[in-house]
């Protein structure tokens, strides 16, 4: 059983974080994407370590080595010969600092977006004012499977048919079936939600965006903030 | 006929919200199954080219039809935010070059559709050629955006990946630029063209059914 970790923020916090990420790995010089990767690593932690699983996976390693790995063949002026191969450090170099910022970024982008739960976008879209929003994303999560069963009973019925003998037009036919298809069943939320007297405008209480911790947090990313752009290093 | 509430987002209804989010998941739905797919086939190099053309082309069409079905300001952004946050959910973890397409295609649609302010099948292609057209300055974003690279770097590699899919020489630099920026603009309107006449096909469908 896995244990969820305590949140002590608030879900607007780890957009923030997200916001902060991409900010900076814009501004930053390549030197100083260090410490803003340890940054990540440590709030990632502090998160219970889910949003790192990136970096148990292999095909995200293989991703980032490739980059490191190409780098001094396609980049920069080849000033290295090793045996055959002519490569450049420059290029090496280039592609290290390459890999550090798909490092980082990626790493923010999933200990941000792997921290909130669909519930909480929703709360989070109630909570800036786009109600409708969060109950559009629920009505999109719970029509997926039933997207998928349209689209198979879609295609089988045409191929039995025989419609794809002109690619084109079943094709054309596909698309009408299952767009309508998802319409009609879209028409049959809409009338479950009108019988229920349910109105997306209507805000939950509980909603609360910030809390303290929140504002400590944010004044705390703003002094990191100063100290990776103007400490001199 | 179901009577409906007003809400929200400039007077958006139920049946608004509801709309935003079947198109939202169909597109959603596509990048999750297509996109995956398509990414299994083609080899890493093609990906921006070949499938992020393709996906962007099909999420053109859908969201276009869908702003057929709720003619409001937002609705295809909105749709885009949907998609994005669906995607989130792939199987191949979170990506943020998907996501950030799939937010700037729908914004650029939006957009285009904002300034045009009425549908007509000439702003519906002029949606889908901006839209798709974000395809072609995705890579340079994102580029400097994850690696850090500057413009040249990635113009230089546009022009090796361009020369060998178009087989033009790759002295021919700006050619081969300007053919990857203008199939990209064809493909965009040809979505653009294509969702306007299956917006009015999935509408005579549903009405001779009723």
């Amino acid at each position: 059983m896995t244990r969820r970790p305590i949140r002590w923020l608030g879900p607007g916090s780890y957009l923030v974080f997200l916001v902060w990420v991409l900010f900076l790995i814009a501004l930053l010089p390549d030197e100083r994407i260090v410490p803003l990767l340890i940054a990540v690593l440590a709030f990632g932690l502090l998160n219970g370590g889910q949003g790192l699983s990136p970096l148990r996976k292999v095909r995200f390693w293989t991703l980032i080595l490739s980059i490191v790995a190409i780098s001094p063949w396609i980049l920069g002026e080849a000033d290295l010969t090793w045996g055959w191969l002519r490569l450049s450090r420059a290029g090496f170099e280039m592609g290290l600092w390459m890999a550090l910022r798909a490092v980082c970024l990626s790493l923010a982008f999933s200990v941000s977006a792997g921290a909130l739960s669909t519930s909480e976008i929703i709360r989070l879209f109630e909570g800036v004012g786009l109600k409708g929003l969060g109950f559009s994303l629920g009505v999109a999560l719970n029509l997926l499977s039933t997207l998928g069963g349209t689209i198979e009973a879609a295609y089988h019925t045409i191929r039995l048919r025989g419609g794809f003998r002109r690619p084109c037009l079943a094709l054309r036919l596909f698309l009408v079936t299952v767009i309508a298809n998802a319409l009609r069943y879209g028409d049959d939320v809409v009338r479950a939600a009108s019988a229920r007297g349910f109105d997306p405008a209507v805000q939950r209480r509980e909603t609360s965006l910030f809390r303290r911790a929140d504002g400590v947090f944010a004044l705390g990313l703003l002094g990191l903030t100063g100290v990776l752009l103007l400490w001199p290093w | 006929m179901v009577k409906e509430k007003a809400t929200g987002l400039a007077g958006y209804t139920v049946r608004d919200w509801v709309y935003v989010a079947v198109f939202g998941a169909l597109w959603g739905a596509a990048e999750l199954t297509l996109g995956s797919y398509l990414h299994v086939i083609f080899p890493p190099l093609a990906d921006t080219f070949v499938i992020g053309l393709i996906m962007a082309g099909l999420g053109g069409i859908i969201v276009l039809v869908g702003r057929q079905f709720v003619p409001r300001v937002g609705a295809a952004f909105m749709m885009g935010i949907i998609t994005a946050l669906l995607k989130t959910l792939s199987l191949g973890g979170i990506k943020i070059g998907p996501i950030v397409a799939i937010l700037a295609e729908s914004l650029l649609i939006e957009v285009a559709l904002l300034l045009a302010r009425r549908p007509a099948r000439w702003n519906f292609v002029l949606a889908g050629s901006l839209a798709v057209s974000w395809n072609f300055f995705h890579k340079f974003i994102m580029m400097r955006l994850l690696f850090g690279k500057g413009i040249e770097t990635v113009y230089v590699k546009m022009v090796k990946d361009g020369s060998n899919v178009l087989h033009v020489d790759v002295r021919y630099g700006l050619l081969i630029i300007v053919l990857l920026f203008l199939v990209r603009i064809a493909v965009g309107a040809l979505a653009g063209w294509l969702a306007w006449d299956l917006g009015g096909a999935v509408r005579r469908r549903l009405s001779q059914e009723t």
